[in-house]
């Protein structure tokens, strides 16, 4: 679930379409919750709040009270998504380096038994970037009721296990792709989000099949690449005439040269016309 | 008159009188199936007696043309040759490639429809004076190859030649028949040819027939020959089908060892990559084509052989076997055998895991063995010793050897899997399941889909029935026009792009609203031919290790498909063909075959 309701006031523009690498901060982080659950993906957003472009199978929906801060969205994406997910990892918006093998980490404190796997990382707790078992939303929903805005009103009525940084790189594939937890690094101002976007992009591998793979072009390849697209340049194929799709980490295929990437991912880039 | 493209009759030949006779082909049966395997169903109900013996005197085998046939449309020198199959007691029909296409249709039919048997080897001879049946044991024995090539110097120019190797002479249920190196590969049709005591057919042209616009047939043909020579056939152009296997192997989805992985480490020794720059020796095309998809690769001794995904997944990781010499040895055998590589392959598969599991005494046979696979593939063509037990197909062999061996026969219907892992392609498994012609990839197209990037192929619902049925649906179109599938990628509103083409031809004002019903009556057709032959609903499934077994991806993710999802999908499948939750159409369905 994300959350792009905030009103970006510090930023002075609305964070959620913020460009990243030829996409949006929003588009980035759903395409990584996608990648880490498998989805759905909900994005909770202030009714009539303008969205970037989202892939198709995206839900929005509109947080019917506006101005109630955080407890009050995740009540609401709770709810959207109680019948159909257990567990939900609620991010916001603005956490470009967000990485999948954290959003795993994190989800499987509650999958261990916990309601709210609550990461304390880089200095701070981060309830914006934790996991919720989605049988808490009646219980956010009645916290806004009261007018108890804030998540640790939440925290204090349900088993919450909360992750250091010790406990996180306690996970060995966290801690070798994002060994600083930057997936926890928001941007509010226009100096974070000009910072961050000087950053380099993930360190990925890239590798050509067929005929993408000629002129011993065939081995593995590091390149820098935010997106599939890219990736697609930095490996020198035509992603976008539509004759080449991607495949992630051998996992899903995709023609979507948005799908964001993280570091240590290896994207192979296939002959559309697989087959026979 | 009939229609442009059309001599509007077939030639029905009995082998056991030597008699021919004359069928006629209405206008509206013919614009209701096309040609192919299309117009193939339709003559299968119509000449084949219900629960025929496939391998029995009575039995049909249906030569069938298409009114593409002849014209200069790129791909269009193909047919069907269709007849009840004796691997799958099913509906089977096996497409070509060649010149035998032009001189068979210009015989003066549309189809070459043969029943009954001879009583001793002979060759059917096909031209302008008729049929008749000449001597052929001077041919028993012969590679498909050598019989051609002694019939073409017996016979003197201009005939063409259909023929079967041993295996077909011997009854090998997945035997094939071929022509000028093409063969009708799928579901035995060299079996039901052999049985008839017929090891070759040869066809001479002595007419001409003429699109109905051949100006607009013209320049159809000038924009499509264009279009081939662009992206989407580079692929096939410059590496071939091979280029499949690395790309497989990286996202789990090439079945190795009988379907207990769904990668295989020995794969890069097989890849096009690098044995096309090895081993490739030419490039050629097919009559009539200029995408040019066969790649002919040499093994080391100087033997050539053409190399596709299919026979290389077949003999190679399926078998565990990463040796591209004796891959490229076993597939030259079965071309000289007469030998389906994929059924080969599978059922060989299926033996090597009997064997290391104690369930066959065979213990030089087992998985990665290269002299093991060359051994058992020529004791199939033979059926000699173990060979005479796979020789019918892994079903059959698994019902014989039991100790729950059916559970890992890698067959739909009897006919073993091409090499696409139903696992992690969802919407191709829901194909594999349903089509009438088993497992098979050549009729259900649905990985296009599940590699397309559109759909989550490992989360099989509602899109992935929907696309299961439009890439049947396409398959059946182009099986019947005949278009080679290879040219599918150049199409950009496929059922209005065909309609377009049949209408130049033909002179029929069709549309692709009526192209698409002819799709669904032709894909139906089919399946109301199994009906009739004993398909129940449960053959419409997959085998129990697919459904019990995940494979693991590169990503760490499990990825597997339960019996549930694929249950949910078949319903699906019913619906939306219109079927009932027993697979069965209704009334007004079976009227619109045609068939009475």
């Amino acid at each position: 679930m994300v959350l792009a309701g905030g009103r970006s006031s510090r930023m002075g523009t609305p964070k959620a379409a913020l460009e990243w690498h030829g996409s949006t901060l929003l588009r980035r982080t759903v395409g990584i919750l996608a990648r880490a659950t498998g989805g759905p993906v909900v994005v909770v957003r202030a009714k009539g709040q303008e969205l970037p472009a989202l892939p198709r199978d995206v839900e929005v929906i509109d947080d019917p009270r506006e101005g109630k801060g955080p407890v009050q969205g995740i009540a609401a994406g709770l709810g959207a998504l109680s019948d159909r997910a257990d567990v939900a990892f609620v991010s916001s918006t603005d956490m470009p380096f967000l990485h999948p093998a954290f959003v795993r980490r994190v989800l499987r404190a509650v999958y261990e038994g916990a309601d709210v796997g609550l990461p304390i990382a880089r200095g701070f707790p981060q309830p914006l970037a934790a996991a919720y078992r989605t049988s808490l939303a009646p219980m956010a929903g009645q916290l806004v009721k009261e007018d108890r805005l804030r998540p640790a009103f939440l925290f204090e009525q349900c088993a919450v296990t909360r992750l250091d940084e010790v406990a996180l790189r306690d996970d060995p594939v966290l801690a070798a792709l994002d060994p600083e937890l930057t997936s926890v690094v928001n941007i509010n101002e226009p100096d974070d989000y000009r910072t961050a976007r000087e950053q380099p992009a993930p360190e990925v591998t890239i590798q050509r099949f067929g005929v993408l793979a000629a002129q011993n072009r065939r081995a593995p390849e590091t390149v820098r690449a935010a997106t599939v697209a890219e990736a697609a340049t930095a490996a020198g194929v035509d992603f976008a005439a539509g004759h080449v799709t991607a495949a992630l980490n051998g996992d899903q295929i995709t023609r979507d040269g948005q799908t964001p990437l993280a570091t240590g991912d290896t994207v192979f880039f296939l002959s559309a016309d697989a087959g026979g | 008159m009939p229609a442009g493209g059309y001599f509007g009759r077939a030639l029905v030949v009995d082998a056991s009188t030597g008699v021919s006779e004359t069928l006629t082909l209405p206008d509206d049966v013919l614009r209701a199936y096309v040609g192919g395997a299309g117009l193939g169903a339709w003559l299968m109900h119509r000449l084949a007696p219900p629960n025929l013996d496939p391998l029995g005197a009575e039995a049909p085998l249906a030569y069938v043309f298409s009114p593409l046939v002849g014209t200069p449309l790129t791909t269009s020198a193909k047919f069907a040759v269709v007849a009840k199959s004796p691997l799958t007691g099913m509906l089977t029909d096996a497409l070509a490639s060649s010149h035998f296409a032009i001189a068979g249709k210009l015989t003066g039919y549309d189809a070459i429809v043969l029943r009954g048997a001879r009583a001793t080897p002979s060759v059917l001879l096909i031209d302008g004076t008729g049929a008749r049946f000449e001597d052929a044991a001077d041919l028993a024995g012969l590679t498909a190859a050598q019989a051609g090539a002694r019939l073409r110097q017996r016979l003197g120019r201009g005939w063409r030649v259909a023929a079967i190797g041993p295996a077909g002479e011997r009854g090998v249920r997945y035997a094939t028949i071929s022509h000028d190196g093409r063969h009708a590969g799928r579901g035995g049709l060299g079996a039901v040819l052999g049985a008839k005591r017929v090891k070759a057919i040869a066809v001479r042209a002595a007419a001409t027939v003429a699109p109905a616009d051949p100006d607009a047939v013209l320049a159809a043909a000038r924009d499509l020959r264009a279009r081939s020579f662009g992206p989407a056939t580079a692929k096939y152009r410059e590496l071939g089908t091979l280029a499949n296997l690395l790309a497989f192997n990286a996202i789990s989805t090439l079945p190795t060892r009988n379907f207990q992985a769904a990668t295989f480490e020995g794969a890069p020794a097989l890849a096009a990559e690098d044995l096309a720059a090895m081993r490739k020796v030419a490039r050629h095309s097919c009559a009539s084509c200029t995408i040019g998809c066969e790649h002919i690769y040499k093994a080391k001794g100087g033997r050539t052989t053409r190399v596709e995904y299919e026979n290389v997944f077949a003999l190679g990781p399926m078998c565990g076997v990463s040796d591209p010499d004796a891959v490229l040895a076993a597939s030259a055998l079965c071309d000289d055998l007469g030998l389906d590589t994929i059924s080969a392959g599978g059922t060989i598969a299926w033996a090597m895991e009997c064997a290391e599991r104690g369930l066959i005494d065979a213990p030089w046979l087992r998985f990665g063995d290269a002299d093991a696979l060359l051994r058992v593939i020529a004791e199939i063509g033979a059926r000699d010793g173990l060979g005479d037990l796979l020789a019918d197909g892994s079903r059959r062999a698994a019902e014989r050897v039991g100790g729950g061996s059916d559970a890992f026969a890698p067959h739909v219907k009897g006919m073993e899997m091409p090499g696409y892992e139903p696992r992690t392609l969802h919407a191709m498994a829901l194909g594999l399941a349903v089509n009438a012609r088993g497992a098979d990839h050549n009729r259900s197209g649905a990985y296009e889909a599940d590699l397309s990037g559109e759909l989550d192929r490992l989360d099989g619902g509602a899109a992935h029935v929907a696309a299961a049925v439009e890439t049947e649906d396409r398959a059946a179109v182009m099986d019947s026009l005949i278009l080679c599938k290879f040219l599918r990628g150049v199409f950009t509103d496929p059922f209005t792009e065909w309609a377009g083409l049949l209408s130049a031809v033909t002179g029929w004002a069709v549309d692709a609203p009526e192209l698409r019903r002819t799709a669904r009556r032709i894909v139906l057709a089919k399946r109301v031919f199994n009906l009739r032959e004993g398909w129940r609903p449960a053959d419409d499934w997959l085998p129990e290790r697919l459904l019990a077994e995940p494979v693991r991806l590169a990503s760490g993710r499990e990825a597997g498909l339960t019996p549930e999802r694929l249950r949910a999908m078949i319903d699906g499948y019913y619906d939306a063909r219109g079927l009932d939750d027993q697979g069965r159409p209704d009334q007004a369905q079976l009227a619109d075959l045609r068939l009475s």
